[in-house]
């Protein structure tokens, strides 16, 4: 019955569509918030658009960005991982404690954080698909445990005095961009690509759609789950060794409150928070923006943290512009 | 159907030790209970120190205004909600109390005890309001909770730098110290008088508020609904339940709690600062490891309540047992992961 | 003969693309089982939906003993004193049977508080009303057994003082005994004066119970007939609306060698011992209640449920499968029951749920093909004939039959030399049901061993070339094409046969064994 209804409709050429597709799309009213923003705030200080305080907030954003490129894989099969600024935080602590406490060389210790990140996400993983704990509840409590760990592994020391080639990462430039935000650049392309182009991405759209139709076409769920989290801890990990190599110290408190930063990025970067939508693209537009915000505001004289009022109001704005575009397209 | 009650013999549960065993075991605030005295007892033993009233008192204090916030997260969490925004709301809530305390531009007529009645009540009444906002939001504009306070995590701690400066607050006015009063000050109690004389305000309003809103969740109609929106919200709307009422109500009383715990909170010391420790995990922890399943649907603010004790007293015990302190968040993460296990482990057999 | 309670006439339904009600009349007396019989996709549960509140119809009235009501609302139909227990049971699991029974109505004291100690008596009083007197209000709904979690819907309804219980398909997940028990609590019902409507696809319980049954069939009303005067055959053909041999062409196919073998394969609780064989060509199809086994041995073969005990052959050759991806290996493709919650996913287009089976075919190095893909799925629009505008169209916008059909498509996708297929036809149109139906007979000639579970008794009949029997967990009764009647069937899927000592179950009595 409906047969003949649909094949009656006038169907439009296949590019308007796509394009009235793309601009409907969140990260098209992202990109636009974000050029208007930029264009604001540039008229505002001449500190703003030059290409010396734009490279800085790249280096600024890189941890954070690190993090939210699998946060936006777990985000799209319906999960999340809290547990990211602990693990960095753990990462950052075992990094400096293999060094100085150990006595390892440096180039192991850094190896050593990163292992002991996907580690940590791999726990994370593992309970998740073997104990059926919930993503939230499960990285809640390892938001504790991990962070607790790295407190009773520092004692509240901190390490410093890293040898110089240390900080070539965090601090030092080539070709006069940030050694960081090279990494940043590399890995937003990489992921980008296996989620839209490969059958490991397609895979995660699905779980976070139908998990059990997924589970029901052959798609390994499980293990794919596996991967994220423990994905998930490694970048963790490595963003917690630029994060030292950044700012030259080792504390136990670092990379408190970045899950929310990520997930703030990911879900404005047009990431659906129940899963089975969302795109690379839009966390980095997401973060980018959330950083000029940050930025362009202090520099116009916004007092220093309050552009994170800001920042929570574009949060939650967007996601209503987009759930309202979303209800029109779907005509509920 | 009058028709009915005539064949009825209304039979009496039987009770047998090995039953009454496993409905101990099988409610979280019995495990908890005993886990909280053994805990006591244990760490006692070790070292009797702990066992001194001043210490006891600590334990039993030191966590009232988390176990506060968390009879709202409770209502929360049942309807299958969640607030991560309590942590940044109570700070705020907290320098608007000594705000409102410290502050000398009223007019004339308005006395000292008026403005400390104000700092008191008005946290409150603000708590409520900003609860309200994030019930409509979630409700009306149906945007998930975890983003919606995940915004406004952010917005109220931008607020709150903004408004306070990132200035400490100090010198509030005599009588403003809500926190520090004992109320069995001059009470001669049969059983540990010292201790219950030494008893500050917060445990009161932990344990009046907590056996409060423990009858209006189980004999209120609208207490009832909490837990049906959260079970089974299909089910919910077909008996007439309005969903979005009974979130907004979550909301609202979770925002009257914390403003009540930041008024606890403030009135403690006789300095108040802008620190932001994640308070809203320390709430959501306790109210986890009370038996409130993240799911929805099921949980009791008396769990909470004695889970948010549970937690600091582990924190105290651990100075005593001579480990370090920063071991602490390593050994709540471990047992939250316990509790949840075993929660999980506990409703598969059920189901099964 | 007393007026009727509820009335529902000349009601049209129609939603986007499908009319789903057309004209239909309906009405229940107090203290009258009324059969509500139809094929699935014939509009009893919009019908029912109309007459609960959940859907308000485009035209027609609804009756409530004589004055004209709109429910705009299920709580409107409930205040008027129409209760409805859903298949799905809308039950809170964490809360206790009497808070259950009593939710948003509960008793109050005088304070305005909710009263346990009245709840929970009158609970009991409800239950043992009911003649249910073993039941522990206070335990948690969740941990009881379905039969007894229906009896609390029951309750539910009766403590909201309800006239008309409106049953859809109770009998379809409870067992024997529980089935026993709810008509005993029918009889009770009718009895006091409640008027029952009664959902069910098995035949004989309609001649059990039902005083009058109405059929409806393509989403309009056939007649209404008192049970005593009507024959199952007469049954059938009205809700079919032709004889079995036209709705199901058949193809003959030529039958190879064995294909498939499992061999006394068991999964704890759900499925014991089952052996048989699939032959190239062969339709085999597998019958048995809802909750028989059926599915779980299917759901066993393709690896979804992977087997405590016993072994699979494929051309003989004994393998090993505890995944679906290795099942898929095998060549063995499973159609699972529930489209909507396990076939597709429905927010995602056609193209990528036709290429999901086949994404490591589609790809190199795991990059997707997209231009393969796109193909792939022109194909399947194609030799499945679905309508849809296109690769890009969401599947979730499709109507039931076509839905079904892009499921069919991404199995065929496959290339499987052994397709399960669980109820293939559920809940769509007649076309689309004829045109699945020749499209598993083409397979079979070109040598698809297909093993097709389904409910439907004429779906059966009309297209396996044997039928298996599945009951409680085993394989109870093999018959060949010609030997198969719908009344053998009938009672090997609810009878004894092949279990010794215990005798025929009451209810089929007046049905005649013929094995």
């Amino acid at each position: 019955m409906t047969a003949h209804e649909t094949s009656q409709t006038r169907i439009a050429p296949a590019w308007t569509q796509q394009l009235r597709a793309l601009l409907r799309s969140q990260e098209s009213v992202l990109l636009f918030i974000t050029v208007i923003a930029v264009l604001i705030l540039s008229t505002q200080t001449d500190k703003f658009l030059t290409v010396r305080n734009l490279l800085n907030q790249g280096r600024l954003m890189t941890e954070i960005g690190l993090i939210a490129l699998p946060m936006t894989y777990i985000i799209v099969t319906g999960g999340i991982d809290l547990s990211v600024g602990s693990i960095a935080g753990l990462s950052a602590i075992m990094l400096g404690y293999g060094w100085y406490n150990l006595g390892l060389p440096l180039e192991l210790a850094i190896v050593l954080a990163l292992v002991i990140g996907a580690i940590a996400g791999f726990a994370n993983g593992l309970f998740i698909i073997l104990f059926r704990v919930p993503p939230l509840i499960m990285t809640l409590a390892t938001l504790a445990f991990y962070r607790g760990l790295a407190e009773g592994i520092a004692q509240a020391r901190s390490v410093r005095d890293y040898p110089e080639w240390f900080y070539a990462l965090g601090q030092r430039e080539t070709l006069g961009i940030p050694n960081q935000l090279y990494f940043l650049v590399i890995a937003a392309i990489i992921t980008a690509i296996i989620l839209s182009r490969t059958t490991f991405g397609r895979s995660l759209y699905a779980i976070g759609n139908n998990e059990l139709a997924a589970r029901f076409s052959g798609i390994p769920v499980r293990r794919n789950k596996l991967i994220i989290y423990t994905l998930s801890g490694f970048m963790s990990g490595f963003a917690g060794y630029v994060l030292v190599s950044r700012v030259s110290t080792t504390r136990s408190d670092m990379g408190s409150g970045w899950e929310l930063d990520a997930i703030a990025a990911v879900v404005l970067g047009g990431t659906s928070i129940f899963g089975g939508s969302g795109s690379i693209v839009g966390t980095m537009i997401g973060l980018v923006l959330i950083q000029l915000l940050k930025n362009g505001l202090a520099l116009t004289g916004v007092t220093g943290d309050a552009t994170i009022v800001v920042i929570g109001s574009v949060l939650i704005l967007s996601t209503l512009i987009n759930s309202v575009i979303q209800r029109r397209v779907e005509g509920l | 159907m009058a028709s009915i009650t005539q064949t009825v013999s209304v039979r009496r549960q039987r009770f047998s030790p090995s039953s009454i065993l496993r409905s101990v075991l099988g409610s979280q605030e019995s495990v908890l209970l005993l886990a909280l005295i053994l805990l006591i007892v244990w760490v006692g033993s070790e070292n009797r120190q702990f066992l001194a009233t001043r210490n006891m008192v600590n334990v039993f204090a030191g966590n009232a205004y988390i176990a506060i916030a968390a009879l709202g997260m409770t209502m929360v969490i049942i309807t299958g909600n969640i607030d991560i925004s309590v942590g940044s709301l109570m700070v705020t809530l907290s320098m608007l109390s000594g705000a409102i305390s410290v502050y000398d531009g009223y007019p004339s007529w308005v006395s000292t005890d008026l403005t400390i009645a104000l700092a008191w009540v008005l946290p409150v009444i603000v708590g409520a309001l900003v609860g309200a906002i994030i019930g409509f939001i979630v409700t009306y504009l149906r945007i998930p909770a975890i983003v919606v306070t995940l915004g406004f995590l952010s917005i109220l701690k931008g607020l709150l730098i903004i408004v306070s400066g990132g200035d400490r607050i100090t010198g509030m006015p005599k009588g403003y110290a809500l926190a520090q009063i004992r109320p069995l000050e001059d009470v001669s109690m049969p059983i540990f008088p010292a201790f219950f004389q030494t008893l500050t305000m917060p445990v009161f309003f932990m344990v009046i508020l907590t056996i409060l809103v423990a009858l209006w969740m189980r004999y209120s109609p609208t207490g009832r609904a909490l837990y049906a929106v959260g079970g089974n919200a299909e089910a919910a709307r077909l008996s007439g339940i309005s969903r979005h009422r009974v979130v907004m109500t979550a909301f609202i009383l979770n925002g009257v709690f914390v403003g009540i715990a930041a008024v606890m909170n403030a009135t403690q010391f006789s300095v108040i600062q802008v620190t932001l420790p994640p308070i809203e995990l320390t709430i959501i922890t306790a109210t986890v490891v009370g038996g409130v399943s993240i799911l929805g649907g099921t949980g009791t603010v008396v769990g909470a309540m004695l889970a948010a004790i549970f937690l600091n007293t582990i924190t105290k015990a651990l100075v005593f047992l001579d480990i370090s302190p920063f071991w602490t968040r390593a050994i709540q993460g471990m047992l939250i992961l316990i509790t949840v296990l075993a929660d999980l482990y506990r409703r598969h057999r059920q189901s099964a | 003969m007393q007026p009727p309670i509820l009335e529902l006439n000349h009601i049209t339904k129609t939603f986007p693309g499908v009319t789903a009600l057309d004209d239909v009349h309906f009405d229940i007396r107090p203290g009258e089982v009324h059969a509500l019989l139809g094929e699935n996709g014939a509009g009893k549960s919009t019908l029912i939906k109309v007459a609960s509140g959940v859907y308000e119809p485009d035209s027609g009235e609804i009756i409530v003993e004589g004055q004209p009501v709109r429910f705009g609302s299920p709580r409107d139909a409930q205040a008027h004193g129409i209760a409805t227990i859903y298949q799905e049971l809308l039950l809170y699991p964490e809360l206790s049977v009497a808070e259950n029974i009593f939710m948003g109505h509960a008793p109050r004291t005088r304070l305005g508080a909710i009263d346990w100690a009245t709840m929970r008596s009158r609970s009991l009083e409800i239950l043992a009303s009911l003649n249910i007197d073993d039941m522990d209000v206070t335990r948690k709904v969740g941990s009881l057994t379905v039969g007894n979690r229906q009896r609390v819907e029951i309750a539910k309804a009766l403590s909201m003082n309800a006239r008309v219980l409106i049953m859809d398909e109770p009998t379809a997940a409870i067992t024997e005994s529980d089935v026993e028990r709810l008509f005993s609590i029918i009889e009770l019902l009718k009895q006091r004066g409640v008027g029952i409507v009664y959902i069910s696809h098995r035949l004989n319980e309609v001649f059990d119970i039902g005083d009058r049954v109405t059929v409806l069939r393509d989403g309009r009303y056939i007649a209404t007939e008192p049970v005593d005067q009507m024959t199952e055959d007469k049954l059938v053909s009205m809700m079919v609306g032709r004889t079995i041999d036209n709705l199901f062409p058949k193809l003959d196919a030529p039958i190879g060698k064995v294909v498939l073998e499992v061999r006394n394969l068991t999964r704890k609780r759900v499925a014991h011992d089952v052996s048989f064989q699939l032959r190239e060509g062969e339709i085999v199809g597998m019958a048995g209640l809802v909750g028989s086994g059926r599915s779980e041995i299917a759901q066993v073969i393709f690896g979804f449920t992977p087997a405590h005990a016993g072994s699979i052959l494929i051309d003989g050759r004994e393998v090993r499968i505890t995944t679906p991806g290795q099942a898929m290996r095998y060549g063995i493709a499973y159609l699972p029951e529930d489209r909507g919650t396990q076939g597709l996913i429905r927010q995602m287009d056609l193209r990528a749920n036709t290429s999901i089976t086949v994404l490591r075919a589609l790809s190199r190095a795991t990059f997707i093909n997209r231009h393969k893909e796109t193909q792939l799925a022109y194909s399947t629009i194609e030799q499945l004939s679905i309508r849809a505008y296109g690769p890009q169209q969401l599947v979730g916008k499709l109507s039931g039959g076509n839905q079904q059909k892009v499921v069919v498509g991404k199995w065929l996708a496959t290339r499987p030399r052994v397709l399960i297929v669980d109820e293939p036809t559920r809940g769509i149109d007649v076309g689309a049901k004829a045109e699945i139906h020749r499209l598993m007979s083409e397979l079979a000639q070109q040598g698809m061993a297909i093993l097709m579970i389904s409910s439907e008794m004429p779906e059966i009949l009309g297209m396996s070339d044997r039928i298996l029997v599945m009951r409680e967990g085993r394989l109870v009764a093999e018959f060949s094409r010609a030997e198969a009647t719908q009344e053998n069937i009938g009672l090997a899927m609810m009878g004894d046969i092949g279990n010794n000592g215990k005798s025929v179950n009451s209810q089929l009595d007046g049905v005649e064994w013929q094995a």
